[in-house]
């Protein structure tokens, strides 16, 4: 019998030397040198498996034990001398290749329709070839050769897309807007300046599939006239805007962008402009401030952008996505896109699935999907045997849908309707550990931060909410805050300039619909039911229950625990800092 | 010219294409209070105190006065208990930065504003652009703009052109609902030129 | 070389050559693709030093072909990072959770040998290439 250690180079990292070293000696002191042959096969003779080291082949049995530590080395001996069935667990047996699912059998897999994601990791980004091997560029040939605007428009109308930027403003009512505007020099402005916590849709489009949104596009400026167009794209994603600036310069090369385009005499410039990293950007006016080199600040409408946009000229804004289905609408029909959805959202919709969920990612799903679905099937559920509390859609303009509602289909009115937003696309999960209060202070403080201050509303009243939101994090709320929260909310709602200052105060008001009952434990009982808030916790050992291991004790960052063997601990409260450290640690649930 | 009739407040107004419904109403004698509107600069919506109520076809919407555009058949109204609900609270908000500026203290007496229902705030400024704007659009000379964003946001001289075109100009000051503008603008003198505010003296 | 397309004749013919040239089922310039997905994502778990172990690894050896991609997330963020290999008149597949050293298994194993490293695979994506499992492909073909 002949024993190979795979001694090459990695595995020496990880301490086959020894192995080899050890099961030599083994074996001679055993006095087996004659039955087994020890010997060690450098880097030319390696099997590659390289996450199996040390490990070793055994002949003529051909097995390979994995993971081998020189304490392993007397039983392995010993073993193999008797020819048992030797440390089971050390012998590397992969599952059967059957065993691999196929993707569309998977959890996350299955469920999902990839139609805007068509092209996910499958395409090299680089390559415009394969973006036209994967049927890339038909939709804009066949809109430039062979349509005529007011059919690329009604092919729109009929496929019933709606802006997939969160408003799900109709697309064709705005492309006919556009086209109708009369003006020598038209805009098409795609909106990449995705900024919504947990919203990552966008970016994966214009990293994986750049393309799809230029073939978007070029429809686009066909179907209104334009021969100028801008891709504005937040400079936090240097990846997309590399991968765009490659694509631009590849479709010009190929004529499929730029002057006489497929021959045709049609006209269509690109151009990427970089977000300097203000939230309030992805505002559609705001948006095109920027792009003119002014303050990005939104301006009131009327006039639409359509009318008077970018420049003062009309132009169309429709987000990535958007832009990424067209492609298909036109070379497969609006009917087949219009096929699959609810009644009044049609298509698929990208979601980014995030926050306490098994399976994070991208999801494509139809329209129509309920949120429990996309949470359970294709998310896996919430990990650590925690509970769902709600998820959170729409970012800082959307609010929290609690469980009674995950039955809900995936559709710009039922969701609304739950009090949140379709929004972009993002989508937190939180289980029960998350403090409300604590989530509705994370958006207000994001969006009074990212106001633009120009209105009242939004750059005063955005900070005084988030004051409230803290007084009562830190135990200093009173009754009427929460009224003060309603009625302020109701105020910005009401009076603020853009759809950012308006929808901000949407993520606390739907907590506070959903879970009054925890504001009213911040104020009321100075309790913070998930304990989130700090300065709403207090630590004590319940001597009954500590079994004075001193685990709380040796982790206590303050050191603020007093503790002795055999005695149970003791908290310090006027010196602790609250940092939860002590009640992690402690597995018999003695504090509290 | 089209001609446009609207309602507001119950009186028949004219307007002409391209007015504002603040614009109609001012042309007839009607009041609706404004912080950062001027006549000669572009409407800018910052301040929300002109919102008013605004129907068309049954639906009524609160709009910015000083840049709806007044359109045929508008019905308008510029006073209602939301309207001023939301006037007081807009001057509420405002107070907590420059509680004892008088335009501020007048519009307050009116619709019943608490100089003190919000904590008072270290900046007097209460965002309202004459300044910055005024500079920009009149003057085309972009000496003192606006920096950072949000709460944050504030008003600043650019010392180069500052330096070059304030000391004779100064035509932004009297706009200045709070003298903040003021105060920034002799910050900057002390601290970025000096020597021209001696020679503006000597 | 880039020409460019004065008719939808030449975008068929790109399309014709690329789609031939982008698979190793029907490629004549090589018999594996490696992708490595590289998207943000991937990058911010570690993508990078996958990809350095790949190239290392392919100019070390002469027997088999192998096109290595860069390409973007392939949807499931928590798995990553992910690389896919296609095989000429095998199964493709999809391995998660890579690091270099599962990366040279891969390809001393399977890109080589064609020994599919069954335990550190995500899922099988079936069909001749990629194209297969594009609906909208298939529904053009239809």
């Amino acid at each position: 019998m002949r024993v190979k250690v795979f001694n090459g180079e990695g595995c020496r990292a990880k301490g086959s030397d020894e192995v080899y070293r050890a099961l030599t000696a083994e074996v001679r002191s055993q006095g087996v040198q004659d039955r087994i042959e020890v010997i060690e096969v450098g880097e030319e003779h390696c099997p590659g498996y390289c996450t199996l080291s040390p490990s070793l082949l055994v002949e003529p049995s051909g097995m390979i034990y994995q993971d081998v530590q020189v304490r392993d080395a007397p039983g392995l001996v010993q073993n193999l001398v008797e020819q048992q069935e030797p440390l089971s667990k050390k012998i590397y047996s992969p599952r059967k290749l059957e065993e691999i699912p196929e993707e569309q059998e998977t959890d996350f897999f299955g469920p999902q329709l990839f139609w805007t994601l068509r092209n996910r990791g499958r395409i090299d980004p680089e390559s415009i070839e394969e973006y036209i091997a994967m049927d890339g560029y038909q939709g804009a040939a066949e809109a430039i050769l062979e349509m005529e605007p007011e059919e690329i428009i009604e092919e729109v109308k009929v496929s019933a897309i709606r802006g997939r930027g969160g408003a799900g403003f109709p697309a064709h009512i705005k492309w006919k807007a556009g086209a109708g505007a009369r003006s020598d020099i038209k805009y098409v402005v795609c909106n990449a300046d995705e900024g919504d916590p947990g919203a990552f849709m966008d970016r994966s489009i214009l990293e994986g599939d750049p393309h799809s949104v230029l073939e978007g596009m070029i429809i686009a400026a066909r179907a209104i006239g334009s021969h100028h167009g801008y891709i504005y794209c937040r400079t936090e994603y240097p990846l997309a805007v590399r991968r765009l600036s490659i694509a631009i310069d590849q479709a010009m090369g190929y004529g499929l962008l730029g002057e006489n385009i497929l021959g045709s005499g049609f006209d269509f410039h690109l151009q990427i402009y970089q977000g300097a990293g203000a939230f309030v950007c992805g505002e559609g006016t705001a948006l095109q401030h920027s792009i003119e080199g002014k303050r990005g600040m939104p301006r009131p409408k009327p006039p639409r952008s359509t009318d008077k946009g970018l420049f003062n000229r009309p132009t169309v804004l429709n987000n990535v996505e958007t832009f990424a289905n067209i492609p298909q609408i036109i070379v497969k029909g609006g009917k087949w896109y219009s096929g699959v959805g609810t009644e009044k959202s049609k298509g698929t919709k990208v979601f980014a699935l995030s926050g306490d969920v098994r399976n994070i990612g991208l999801v494509e799903v139809p329209m129509g999907t309920s949120l429990r679905t996309i949470i359970f099937d294709i998310g896996g559920g919430i990990p650590d045997k925690k509970k769902f509390k709600a998820v959170q859609l729409g970012g800082p303009s959307g609010g929290c849908i609690p469980e009674d509602y995950l039955d809900l289909p995936v559709d710009f009115e039922a969701i609304s309707q739950a009090n949140a937003i379709m929004g972009s696309g993002g989508m937190i999960v939180m289980d029960e550990s998350t403090c409300m209060v604590d989530m509705a202070h994370y958006f207000m403080d994001f969006i009074q931060d990212e106001s633009c201050g120009k209105c009242t509303p939004c750059r005063e009243g955005t900070k005084r909410l988030l004051d409230i939101l803290t007084r009562i994090k830190e135990g200093q709320g009173e009754e009427a805050d929460l009224d003060r929260l309603e009625s302020l909310s109701a105020y910005i709602t009401d009076t603020s300039l853009c759809g950012l200052g308006q929808s901000a105060p949407t993520p606390v008001l739907s907590a506070l619909r959903s879970f009054r009952k925890e504001f009213e434990a911040h104020i009321i009982d100075k309790q913070c039911p998930a304990k989130k808030c700090p300065a709403l916790l207090h630590f004590e050992v319940d001597p009954e229950k500590c079994a004075s291991c001193g685990q709380c004790y040796r982790h206590c960052p303050a050191k603020v625990i007093s503790w002795q063997k055999k005695e149970s601990a003791e908290i310090d409260k006027e010196k602790c800092i609250q940092c939860l450290t002590c009640y992690e640690k402690c597995r018999f649930e003695a504090i509290e | 010219m089209n001609e446009m009739r609207l309602t507001i407040d119950g009186r028949e107004v004219t307007a002409t294409e391209g007015m504002t419904v603040l614009e109609a109403a001012r042309s007839a004698g009607i009041f609706i209070p404004t912080l950062c509107y001027h006549e000669k600069l572009e409407p800018y919506g910052g301040c929300r105190l002109c919102m008013v109520e605004a129907e068309t076809r049954g639906r009524t919407s609160l709009v910015a006065a000083c840049v709806y555009p007044a359109v045929d058949g508008l019905l308008v109204r510029t006073r209602s208990e939301k309207l001023d609900r939301i006037r007081k609270t807009i001057l509420e908000l405002l107070l907590a930065h420059a509680p004892e500026s008088p335009v501020l203290l007048d519009l307050a007496a009116e619709y019943g504003a608490e100089v003190n229902r919000f904590e008072h705030q270290a900046s007097f400024c209460i965002h309202c652009g004459l300044c910055v704007r005024y500079c920009a659009e009149v003057k085309q000379k972009h000496a003192v703009g606006f920096v950072d964003r949000g709460i944050r946001k504030e008003i600043c001289f650019i010392p180069e052109i500052a330096a070059k075109e304030c000391p004779d100009c100064q035509a932004c000051f009297p706009l200045c609902p709070t003298s903040y503008l003021q105060s920034v603008y002799v910050l900057t003198e002390a601290l970025a030129f000096p020597a021209s505010a001696e020679a503006g003296k000597a | 070389m880039m020409t460019k397309c004065t008719c939808r004749e030449d975008l068929h013919t790109i399309k014709e050559r690329a789609s031939r040239e982008m698979s190793a089922q029907t490629s004549e310039t090589f018999e594996a693709r490696v992708m490595v997905h590289m998207g943000t994502c991937g990058l911010a778990a570690g993508a990078q030093a996958v990809m350095d172990v790949l190239k290392e690894e392919v100019s070390r050896q002469n027997q088999v072909s192998v096109k290595v991609v860069s390409c973007g997330c392939a949807g499931m963020c928590s798995s990553e990072p992910n690389v896919t290999v296609e095989r000429k008149g095998e199964p493709t597949i999809m391995y998660q959770h890579m690091d270099g050293d599962k990366m040279r298994q891969v390809f001393r194993r399977h890109v080589l040998n064609g020994e599919v490293q069954t335990d550190l695979a995500l899922a099988r994506i079936h069909g001749e290439g990629a194209a297969a499992k594009n609906p909208f492909a298939a529904a053009r073909g239809q």
